[in-house]
């Protein structure tokens, strides 16, 4: 099971793991987390100098504004549009609650921890989705949500202070700041590791791409998903 | 015989008249020129009996440019200095000084001043703060900052600032610097960009004069205050049309978040003050043990084949 004779293999077996539609939601969160980056980013930093350009470039504040606002109402769509996705597929029978957190996923942290400190000779034994895969799926839906809302909150607050305290919008504003620096780092360092940057994957996970994964890869980060599929047990390796 | 002797007395005369006459002759005539032939050198100051100093320098293009620069010459605000030289300055000190400038401005903006009168800048003024303003505190009379500029209106809040964001000024009079409070809040933030990156456009968001009035402004806890409780949603509704009954909350009221003001502000501040660094600090050692598990393999895979 060594690296090399993995990649001997000439055409390796591979295991589907996205539908078309979820790569399709992937890419379109690709477009709209960047370009909400983007335009996002130079609003909170106003005061730099890098800001102060990107917003030139741009044409000016309120264009910045009307592009963040376009690709946010895009954003929020596609948020919809993959909650009725899970329904769908939970109500076809297709989806198995593989992203839920559950006590697993904290022995899962545990156990990596262990065997990324060489206190444990082999890697747990993950499911479809091990607990960083959740984390980040966790992140983006928690993330969503908050921007989504107070987003909409600084967007409307004349409707919005006809039910709710006034405080709501200025508090907004700092939740849409201090949660658009935590998905711009947590992107940048946890998925740019995970999906490109690990060297085993570098320089990218293909499988949100291609939709399929390789069986191999699949045995090795997820073997309790590996052993579901292939439905019997492998002999441990060593 | 007789003619002939008055003759030198009369050309006499004559000369001596002609010798006052010459100095006082163009001067009474006096235009802009004949001022700026003096005023345009660089570091021109009146020196107070109060050793105060005053600029006397002109820039002759930002006068010309001005608005009084195209109705007025130098004699209609200067008329006793079209003598030369010109006589004693009266004030003793800048003050004094500014108040006899103040009266100038009233004798043709007498709705501004009188408005300005009834301020709390203006009541200041007439206690005898010398640091209050004055019209020429804002408005320079021999500039071309014009007020009706997308310049004028987009620079307003640092004028403002000049003294509503020193706080050692603003806590000899009980007040807050306000001016910081303003940028970082949603409508400085579209003022202070408007002025780096649209400088031609006037900033569309609210500044100082909008909310508190401009020579007519009053203390913010005045009834008669735009932004006295009582009257700031009203206010607010000026811009924000159809605001909610809870609309004027949401303005901190130049406060900076914290456990007294805008509590909700305060503890958000704090969730992400704990949560990103902790965030980051779990993926970043996760990150690091990954990758230091892969080195470790790859120095023992090495090491066996």
């Amino acid at each position: 099971m060594s690296a090399a004779e993995t990649a001997a293999r000439p055409r390796p077996v591979m295991v589907r793991r996205f539908t078309l539609m979820q790569r399709v939601e992937h890419f379109v969160l690709i477009v709209t987390f960047n370009v909400l980056a983007f335009t996002g980013l130079p609003q909170k930093y106003f005061q730099a100098g890098w800001a102060e350009r990107v917003i030139q470039l741009l044409g000016g504040i309120e264009r910045v504004r009307f592009l963040h606002r376009t690709f946010a109402v895009l954003l929020i769509i596609e948020a919809v549009w993959h909650i009725g996705a899970v329904i769908a597929a939970r109500r076809a029978g297709r989806e198995h609650g593989d992203m839920a957190v559950n006590f697993g996923d904290v022995r899962g942290v545990i156990q990596d921890v262990a065997y990324l400190l060489g206190l444990r000779r082999e890697k747990p034994a993950f499911a479809r989705y091990d607990y960083r895969q959740k984390l980040e799926y966790w992140a983006v839906v928690w993330g969503t949500a908050v921007m989504a809302t107070s987003g909409l909150v600084m967007w409307f607050p004349e409707t919005v202070t006809r039910y709710v305290p006034g405080v709501i919008v200025p508090a907004s504003r700092v939740a849409h700041g201090g949660e658009a620096l935590l998905a711009v780092l947590s992107v940048i360092i946890w998925h740019f590791y995970n999906a490109h940057f690990r060297p085993d994957v570098f320089p990218m996970d293909r499988a949100m791409w291609s939709g399929e994964i390789p069986l191999d890869r699949l045995r090795h980060d997820h073997r309790a998903e590996y052993e579901r599929v292939v439905g019997a047990e492998e002999p441990p390796a060593s | 015989m007789t003619s002939v002797r008055w003759v030198p007395i009369v050309l006499g005369a004559l000369l001596a008249g002609a010798a006052l006459f010459v100095p006082a002759g163009p001067a009474a005539a006096q235009d802009n020129e004949t001022c700026l032939a003096c005023h345009t050198a660089p570091g021109m100051v009146l020196t107070l009996p109060s050793t105060e100093v005053v600029s006397v320098t002109i820039d002759p293009k930002r006068f010309t440019a001005s608005a009084h620069g195209q109705a007025l010459t130098c004699a209609t605000c200067h008329p006793r200095n079209v003598e030369v030289p010109h006589p004693a300055v009266t004030a003793k000190t800048l003050k004094d000084y500014q108040r006899v400038a103040a009266g100038v401005c009233a004798t043709c903006h007498n709705g501004a001043a009188s408005a300005f009168g009834a301020s709390v800048h203006g009541r200041a003024r007439q206690m005898g703060f010398a640091e209050a303003p004055t019209c020429v505190t804002c408005h320079n009379p021999h500039d071309a900052s014009r007020v009706r500029t997308a310049a004028f209106r987009n620079n307003l809040p640092q004028l403002c600032g000049t003294c509503h964001a020193d706080e050692a000024l603003m806590r000899k009079y009980g007040l807050r610097p306000v001016y910081q409070t303003y940028v970082s809040e949603f409508h400085g933030v579209t003022t202070t960009l408007y002025k780096l990156t649209k400088p031609q456009d006037p900033t569309p968001a609210a500044i100082c004069t909008d909310c508190h009035g401009g020579h007519e402004i009053r203390a913010a806890d005045d009834p008669g205050s735009r932004v006295h409780p009582s009257r700031v949603l009203a206010t607010c509704t000026t811009c924000h049309a159809g605001a909610g009954r809870f609309f004027a909350t949401a303005w901190t009221e130049h406060k900076a978040p914290g456990p007294d003001a805008a509590p909700l502000v305060w503890y958000v501040q704090l969730f992400y003050g704990v949560l990103i660094p902790a965030t980051i600090a779990f993926v970043g050692l996760l990150t690091v043990l990954d990758l230091g598990r892969w080195a470790t393999d790859q120095i023992r895979r090495g090491g066996r084949q």
